[in-house]
């Protein structure tokens, strides 16, 4: 029957490849007119002409879930399994965005993790705009590099849920795969470059592709490391600060850049620096240089440059005739700096959480983690 | 403050607390989090009509302890 899947089809991840689009939503396809009339008895050549007439990709949309064409050739490609060459034509191809995007989507779904980094990542260089349906009709204004984004770091896309994939760090750590070099890598050093001829002494700009994904790389550990250490060295309000500007970095810039500032935040100096321009705080600095060179010094043992290391050296001992030049400096930012966070915190528990009641304490919290008001 | 059941007649039935202003989208996502389904995934009914996401409960007239039907997209 039309609905079977070719039998010489190998199993993927130990299933029919049919089912790695769930029941419901298989369902519906199967129950289109589109998949009838048009995916009828389609091959890899036919299926090339009927994907280059797409126009728009989506999941079901609509009070009935209706699955958009794209939907439907997805599900024609999984149940005719093209062989790998083929699928890799279709991604390389520069003409049909379109065709371009159900290749990929097609190898996220049935390739292995190094064939997903490696053929989906030079894609991130195609900036073309795509149409995206959305659930409920509208269509709305995404690209290309978006939507790879999406396929390689969430879990679910156009309604169908992608099978788990490891992350890059791993892949990396095995040597399956090389580090990452971005299109825009030049202009990331040209930037550091700049930024490290305008400051006092030298930065550590070892470019961390590692921890790019949000996956727990180890250079988190090293995060967390400093952030313990911290504790020991310094008092509370420091530890604040660093939470803030930690924080700070990760929710300015997508992508790239905020990786890059991780990258910057590892290294918290870059964003102390910033501020003490601003705000003049010579003691913060030298204590937050002479921490950071503690830190730099451990981290020294897993960063890539050791050229580095001797500089700072250098700098270190100068670092320290300058902390006790310049001890006395106002202590009074750091007390009010206290009090907004005080007053933050307590903002936040007006959202209902601290509720005497537990169970309601409990639904308020899930409900701030949604979006929603507490419960009245 | 509201109590609402929701049973899938498949054996998941969920008591969820919600606010009478909260929209039917709002209470999709807090069975989603209860239930582990994906609040999109979720359809609530009340024999055939199906309810819209952005139609409060209070309009729906939906009261304390009322029992809405559970299916999936």
């Amino acid at each position: 029957m039309a609905n079977r899947t070719d039998p010489s089809a190998k199993s993927i991840r130990g299933t029919n490849p049919q089912n790695l689009v769930e029941k419901i939503v298989r369902t519906k396809i199967y129950q289109n007119t589109y998949w009838k009339e048009q995916c009828f008895g389609l091959t890899a050549e036919t299926l090339v002409d009927k994907a280059m007439e797409l126009d728009h990709i989506g999941g079901t949309f609509g009070g009935n879930r209706k699955p958009t064409p794209f939907m439907c050739l997805v599900m024609k490609m999984l149940q005719i399994q093209p062989e790998k060459e083929i699928v890799i034509e279709f991604i390389k191809n520069d003409d049909y965005k379109y065709v371009r995007i159900l290749g990929a989507f097609y190898l996220r779904l049935t390739g292995t993790d190094t064939d997903v980094y490696q053929y989906l990542e030079p894609l991130y260089n195609d900036y073309r705009k795509l149409r995206r349906k959305l659930p409920d009709g509208n269509f709305t204004l995404t690209h290309v590099d978006e939507v790879i984004d999406e396929l390689l770091t969430k879990d679910y896309s156009c309604d169908i849920a992608m099978p788990r994939i490891k992350k890059r760090w791993t892949l990396e750590a095995t040597g399956s795969l090389e580090l990452r070099k971005s299109a825009l890598e030049e202009d990331f050093e040209e930037e550091e470059e700049k930024e490290e001829n305008d400051q006092v002494d030298g930065m550590d700009e070892d470019v961390h592709d590692r921890d790019y994904y949000h996956g727990r790389s180890p250079a988190r550990e090293r995060e967390r490391d400093r952030r313990r250490d911290s504790h020991r060295y310094r008092d509370r309000d420091y530890d604040r600060d660093h939470d803030r500007d930690r924080d700070y970095d990760r929710e300015r810039g997508r992508g790239r850049d905020r990786d890059r500032d991780r990258d910057r935040d590892r290294d918290r100096d870059h964003y102390r620096l910033r501020d003490e321009k601003d705000y003049g705080r010579d003691r913060d600095r030298d204590r937050e240089r002479d921490r950071d060179r503690r830190e730099r010094d451990r981290g020294r043992r897993r960063s890539r440059s050791r050229s580095r290391s001797h500089s700072r050296d250098r700098d270190g001992g100068d670092r320290d005739h300058k902390r006790h030049a310049r001890s006395i400096s106002p202590r009074r930012p750091d007390r009010e700096e206290l009090k907004k966070k005080k007053e933050k915190k307590k903002e936040k528990k007006d959202d209902g959480t601290d509720h005497p009641d537990p169970e309601i304490a409990e639904a308020n919290r899930l409900r701030a983690s949604l979006g929603l008001k507490p419960l009245k | 403050m509201i109590e609402v059941v929701l049973n899938d007649r498949l054996g998941k039935k969920v008591k969820v607390k919600c606010n009478e202003d909260d929209t039917i989208g709002d209470l999709k996502k807090l069975v989603a989090a209860q239930t582990g389904t994906r609040s999109e995934k979720i359809r609530i009914q009340k024999w055939y009509n199906v309810y819209k996401d952005h139609i409060t409960l209070k309009d729906y007239e939906i009261h304390d302890g009322m029992g809405l039907e559970l299916y999936y997209n």
